[in-house]
């Protein structure tokens, strides 16, 4: 019922992103040459420079921040958060059934791609490989995955509700402004940069990049704890 | 008392926006010197300005927190309980709305001339000139491309009562906006906003010097603050008809 009860309160969000995912694999695969510069080039380059180094890419960045926000403080000011407090499951129970369900919409996201780049390529006959479309979900789930944390934690503890939405994506652009200095540039600390990672996989970054997100998720789940509501 | 409603509800998302602007705009001017961080070759002050503010990183913070400025309303109040509170005020729902609109759109101002305030009167004490003019020609380009992106928010939050739903639809719908404003056939009849925020491929910006040069195109701008207006016109009609 919990599962339910998540689902209802973000799917909203969730379906138009799946449909704004969609309808970008649908532009980079099928959009006639003389549409423009965004359509010009090969099949292959444009769903590099379409989703997997452009615009895609940060739209699904930013809806993972939308996909975090909740939480009981959201709850308190809609005057439901008694309601869901006097449900027969504890706060522990409650944060991982939200957390959960969020990993698995950031997941259905990332391999709407998977989905539809190689099938919709192999139909203007030139092929976008299936394994460079699950290389590039796994970046992009483990990158969102933390962005999502991110949202989550600052929505359970700022009390406005788009305070947590504005808050996020600033420490996303200082994120990047930061790792793009020269002395930290040799670290690739970018997420934008490793959700489009092109050589090997970077499996010791996407573990680090994990460990920060069950931190950061540890954290928020620590802090419903407390919180009196 | 209006005008402090909608202020209050506002100023955290507003405060935190004009501190992160404030903020990267001093970081930017003090820190030039530690070698011009985003690029790999010897720039001019002006071009690093350009570069790092008006094209770069801050110019697509200020779009989004332009944005999500906009988004809330009676819809959302619906949700919390309080749109009755609010709508047996003793003014129309037009006064709400205008009042709403004016406290974003001074607040998206307010936004937009931080940097213009803060660069030059910043760069001299880090050895480096750069011209009010120029700074100020921006933070108009920012200001009348701000409120075209309010607008959006504003719109949005008119017609989607979900939480966040409107703050989704007006993100997505302002990309969309990005990408069809590349096609050949739109940018013939659409102003891409970013572009005129930013000057590229403008004919009042000359890439060699990174400068803005000659008149700035009032016709678009004019157009564009006729949008923004027909924009809220078109929300005050939604509002009076909705049903809360």
């Amino acid at each position: 019922m919990l599962w339910y009860k998540v689902w209802q309160e973000s799917r909203t969000r969730f379906l138009i992103a799946a449909l704004v995912l969609t309808g970008f694999c649908l532009f980079a695969t099928l959009a006639h040459r003389k549409l423009g510069p965004l359509s010009s080039g090969s099949v292959i380059s444009r769903i590099h420079e379409l989703i997997y180094s452009g615009t895609a890419k940060g739209t699904f960045a930013v809806l993972s921040i939308f996909l975090g926000l909740g939480g009981l403080v959201r709850e308190r000011a809609r005057r439901t958060s008694t309601f869901t407090l006097a449900l027969p499951v504890t706060r522990l129970q409650w944060i991982r059934t939200q957390i959960g369900m969020g990993l698995l919409q950031l997941a259905v996201l990332s391999l709407v791609p998977v989905l539809l780049l190689p099938p919709l390529s192999q139909l203007m006959h030139e092929p976008f490989p299936l394994s460079d479309t699950l290389h590039y979900s796994l970046l992009w789930f483990v990158c969102s995955s933390l962005i999502f944390a991110v949202a989550y934690l600052l929505s359970v503890v700022l009390e406005g509700e788009y305070t947590a939405a504005v808050l996020c994506y600033i420490l996303l652009m200082l994120q990047a402004l930061l790792a793009s200095w020269r002395p930290l540039r040799p670290y690739r600390l970018n997420l934008m940069w490793t959700m489009a990672e092109t050589s090997r996989m970077p499996w010791s970054r996407l573990w680090a990049l994990a460990l920060l997100t069950a931190a950061v998720f540890a954290l928020a789940a620590w802090r419903t704890q407390k919180q009196d509501f | 008392m209006l005008w402090y409603k909608a202020w209050r509800e506002s100023q955290a998302r507003f405060l935190l926006s004009a501190g992160t602007i404030a903020g990267l705009c001093v970081a930017f001017v003090v820190f030039h010197r530690e070698g011009a961080p985003v690029a790999d070759h010897a720039q001019t002050y002006a071009e690093y300005i350009w570069r790092i503010v008006y094209k770069g990183y801050l110019r697509e913070l200020f779009v989004l927190l332009a944005l999500l400025l906009g988004v809330g309303g009676l819809l959302r109040e619906r949700d919390y309980g309080t749109a009755p509170f609010t709508l047996a005020l003793p003014v129309s729902r037009w006064h709400l709305l205008a009042v709403r609109a004016a406290v974003g759109i001074v607040e998206v101002t307010i936004l937009s001339l931080l940097p213009a305030v803060i660069l030059p009167a910043l760069s001299p004490l880090m050895g480096e000139v750069y011209p009010w003019s120029q700074a100020w020609q921006f933070g108009l380009l920012w200001s009348i491309g701000g409120a075209f992106l309010f607008s959006m928010g504003f719109l949005a939050s008119i017609f989607f009562a979900g939480e966040y739903t409107a703050a989704v639809v007006a993100v997505l719908a302002m990309l969309s906006y990005s990408v069809a404003v590349e096609l050949p056939v739109v940018e013939r009849y659409v102003p891409d906003v970013h572009d005129l925020m930013s000057g590229v491929g403008m004919p009042y910006f000359r890439l060699d010097t990174y400068h803005l040069v000659g008149p700035l195109p009032w016709t678009t701008l004019g157009g564009l603050l006729l949008l923004v207006g027909s924009s809220f016109a078109l929300a005050g009609r939604l509002t009076q008809r909705q049903d809360f």
